[in-house]
């Protein structure tokens, strides 16, 4: 398995990140499959997107947006590609279309055949067992004006991923707390940080928390997935 | 330290005093006076200012560059003095029919006259503006802005004065288009056209303000920097009526030159003239291949009528604009069907044809057959024209760079003209289905889209670096129209298909030669540019009609001050052009509304 989740920010900032997607594909001109959260104007992120991944030599990308109609030789190529980024956005919103397409299921197949997938805030927390985390704090959370019942996510990390974390006390107190709620840790990444998996290995790059049982738990940056 | 306390920018006095420039005087009237038909007019009661185009008021100088886009009610008090207004006819003068003194307004308003092919006059001697006046010019930046308004009374110059030979009070129920009135939706409607056609560099009237009176009666104010049409012109020329001709082409090279549309026009009078001419065709030709190269339906005809002498659309209430090359479309009304997209080209060259027999009446005062001129030098520029202009749009919604479309112009001709012909033919490729009828007309439906092509085919192409599979090809291009009889094999195609992709790569390899890149850069910059060109989501005349219609019957009420606001988001979501697409990239959360539209686009994006 080999993902890359990122806290956020902009694109410029997490070239490093982007580096370690493309080092976990062993290939050396990957095909880059960008997948917005929303079509909406989808196309000016994506030139953005491919603006920055450019700076690391890549050449070929395919803009896959899912909530609209889409015909089937993009999907397949779209899938069979090196990496696959989903991007940030309403989580709830890109849950509902990649659900309702099928392409959840497709995306876990991928990752189980050896395909890179990266993931954006709202793209990353996709990957995990569902998406609680895009629901608070209610200082800073997604709206569910979809209104998605069932949350279930990938399920592909045994953990939970908070995105745009910051190191302030209402987030603690925040993340203290809704940590508690659940059996898996929590991890709150800022912007410009992320989490690499390959394998059963996992790497933290930049300043990632963990929360969990209710404690902020200090983090090696090298960690055994489990 | 005492705060200073900063002003709201409501609170602030902003000068409307430009509008009291718009009174109905026009330079217009001392250029020709057989030009026009002269009213009074009076105030009209009951208006409320349902949309303002706040940029546009700013680009004419009306309110300050500083205003919010925000009405005040000083602002809509302004609007409301300027604009709503009634003529008085002669209905009202023969019925002797006595209206307060204060609410008569000072000066007179044109009713202009213009050839028009439904009057049963074809000389153009009873037509023109049937239910509309020209309100003024305002002057800003240099450059002079005429400005119109539809719904102001019944004129001696409607249709139905000319059929009926009877004169019409205004808003006379018994004949809905002689009355003189305008609508509402046709006036948001052409609102949220117009501005998308603008924002994606397609030339148009644009609306200022609507006022609404109730009942879908609405005055709607357009303006342009130029509003003569070839109609203006084509009526004096069809009665020999020299001096009038002459008046209204020198005004109309006079403001183009002022307005700095035009530049360096020669000084002799014969030399004008063909500068003119030169200018008519190049504008013509281009607009021609513009209106097909996006399926953007405009009723062309003889008369000259429904388009301006630069080439900019007007009266929407006919204009579309269709997701797919729908070339069989026809417009029906009621007496007569519409010309179809394809005949659009056909028009526009018997209109430079004219302009040909104008000019010549102009330089030899002898007014030959119009048929003489069919193979002018007029009409073969435009020929020439119309196809440089396909080859260059057919380059631009490929993707290329715009230096790398000039730069191959002219050594990838044949390879162009090669990749044309097979697009043209996906593009024209019609359902077995046949001819039906649609709510306004009549259809045979297009079953190919290729916007979509345009935007995966690079894409694919970087993937794979090698062509598709022919039935792939299929697979992407076909519609909601496409049956499975349309996609029978047929060999014609798959070598269609073959030819298609075959130049395709070779117009990528000579581009890569020329910017000296390689391949797959060209088409990773033909996949971004393309991917904003042939965006998925593109507006079509009935997606414009449902968002309207939502508009209008919001609950609550959408105020002026919101509707430019989803005017603008709207307009921006459907700008096309990866230059300014680029420049203003910063997007926010969509509102509901706009969520809703974007729906109604989606929806439609293949239709009429």
């Amino acid at each position: 398995m080999k993902l890359v989740l990122y806290g956020g920010g902009h694109e410029e900032e997490n070239l490093h990140l982007d580096a370690e997607a493309i080092k976990l594909t062993n290939v050396s001109d990957p095909r880059v499959t960008y997948i917005p959260s929303c079509s909406y104007d989808s196309e000016v992120d994506f030139i953005a997107f491919v603006q920055n991944y450019r700076k690391l030599g890549l050449t070929r990308f395919i803009h896959f947006p899912i909530d609209v109609p889409f015909d089937q030789v993009l999907l397949s190529e779209a899938m069979s590609s090196d990496i696959i980024h989903l991007s940030g956005g309403n989580t709830y919103y890109f849950l509902k279309y990649l659900r309702k397409t099928g392409i959840l299921s497709r995306l876990k197949a991928f990752v189980k055949n050896g395909g890179v997938l990266t993931g954006m805030s709202a793209g990353a927390i996709l990957m995990t067992p569902d998406i609680k985390t895009a629901g608070y704090p209610k200082f800073d959370c997604d709206d569910n004006d979809e209104k998605v019942k069932n949350l279930k996510a990938m399920n592909i990390v045994p953990f939970e991923f908070f995105p745009h974390y910051k190191n302030s006390t209402r987030y603690e107190k925040e993340l203290v707390m809704q940590s508690k709620k659940v059996s898996t840790p929590v991890y709150a990444v800022p912007d410009h940080s992320g989490i690499v998996v390959d394998g059963n290995s996992m790497k933290f790059v930049g300043k990632t928390v963990c929360f969990h049982k209710g404690k902020k738990v200090p983090l090696s940056s090298h960690l055994k997935l489990v | 330290m005492t705060k200073l306390k900063r002003k709201n920018d409501l609170e602030v006095n902003y000068d409307y005093e430009k509008f009291s420039t718009i009174n109905g005087e026009h330079p217009l009237k001392k250029a020709c006076d057989e030009a026009f038909i002269e009213y009074g007019a009076r105030v009209r009661k009951g208006g409320k200012v349902a949309a303002f185009n706040f940029a546009l008021g700013k680009e004419m100088g009306l309110i300050p560059k500083g205003h919010p886009d925000k009405m005040t009610p000083e602002l809509e008090k302004k609007i409301l003095e300027t604009f709503g207004i009634v003529i008085i006819n002669e209905y009202d003068e023969i019925n002797n029919i006595k209206f307060p003194e204060k609410e008569i307004l000072p000066h007179k308003y044109m009713a202009t006259r213009y050839l028009q092919l439904q009057h049963p006059n074809k000389q153009g001697k009873t037509s023109g503006d049937g239910r509309s006046i020209w309100n003024g010019v305002v002057k800003h930046k240099g450059k002079a802005w005429d400005i119109s308004s539809c719904g102001t009374g019944a004129t001696a110059l409607s249709p139905a004065t000319a059929i009926k030979k009877k004169f019409f009070q205004s808003g006379d129920p018994s004949i809905s288009y002689g009355c003189g009135y305008s609508e509402l939706d046709e006036g948001m409607s052409t609102l949220f056209f117009s501005e998308i056609f603008h924002k994606n560099g397609i030339d148009t009237e644009r609306v200022l303000a609507v006022i609404d009176f109730g009942n879908n009666i609405s005055i709607n104010v357009r303006a342009h920097q130029n509003l003569l049409r070839p109609s203006h012109l084509f009526n004096h020329l069809k009665q020999g009526n020299y001096e009038a001709l002459e008046s209204l082409v020198n005004y109309y090279i006079d403001r183009q030159e002022k307005n700095g549309v035009w530049k360096e026009v020669p000084s002799s009078r014969t030399a004008r003239l063909q500068f003119f001419l030169k200018k008519e065709v190049e504008v013509f030709a281009k607009m021609a291949a513009k209106l097909e190269d996006e399926y953007i339906f405009c009723w062309l005809d003889w008369d000259g009528d429904n388009v301006l002498m630069d080439g900019s659309m007007i009266d929407f209430g006919s204009i579309r604009q269709f997701g797919l090359f729908h070339s069989e479309y026809r417009y029906d009304d009621d007496d007569r069907f519409s010309t179809s997209i394809p005949e659009q080209k056909d028009k526009a060259r018997y209109t430079v044809q004219t302009f040909a027999q104008l000019v010549d009446f102009l330089i030899t005062k002898e007014k030959k057959n119009v048929k003489s001129f069919k193979d002018s030098k007029a009409t073969q520029s435009f020929d020439k024209y119309f196809i440089k202009n396909k080859r260059k749009n057919l380059l631009y919604k490929l993707g290329f760079k715009p230096e790398t479309q000039e730069a191959l112009l002219k050594p990838a001709k044949k390879e162009i003209d090669a990749l044309l012909d097979s697009f043209s033919y996906f593009e024209r490729a019609k359902s077995k289905a046949g001819l039906h009828k649609v709510p306004d007309g009549i259809n045979w439906n297009a079953i190919f889209c290729m916007r979509d092509i345009l935007r995966e085919l690079p894409q694919l192409y970087l993937s794979r670096n090698t062509n598709i599979q022919r039935s792939e090809f299929l697979e992407i291009i076909k519609s909601y129209y496409c049956t499975e009889e349309d996609l029978a094999p047929n060999s014609y195609r798959d070598k269609k298909i073959d030819d298609f992709q075959e130049f395709y790569w070779k117009l990528v390899r000579k581009a890569a030669k020329f910017n000296n890149e390689d391949e797959q850069t060209v088409l990773l910059n033909m996949t971004m540019r393309s991917s904003i060109i042939n965006k998925m989501d593109r507006v079509t005349g009935d997606s414009i009609s449902e968002i309207v219609h939502k508009v209008m019957h919001a609950k609550p009420k959408i105020k002026p001050t919101k509707l430019f606001e989803l005017l603008s988001e709207f307009v921006d979501y459907q700008d096309l052009k990866p230059e300014s697409k680029m420049a203003n990239a910063d997007k926010e959360s969509q509102s509901n509304l706009v969520k809703g539209m974007l729906k109604i686009v989606r929806e439609y994006r293949e239709g009429l």
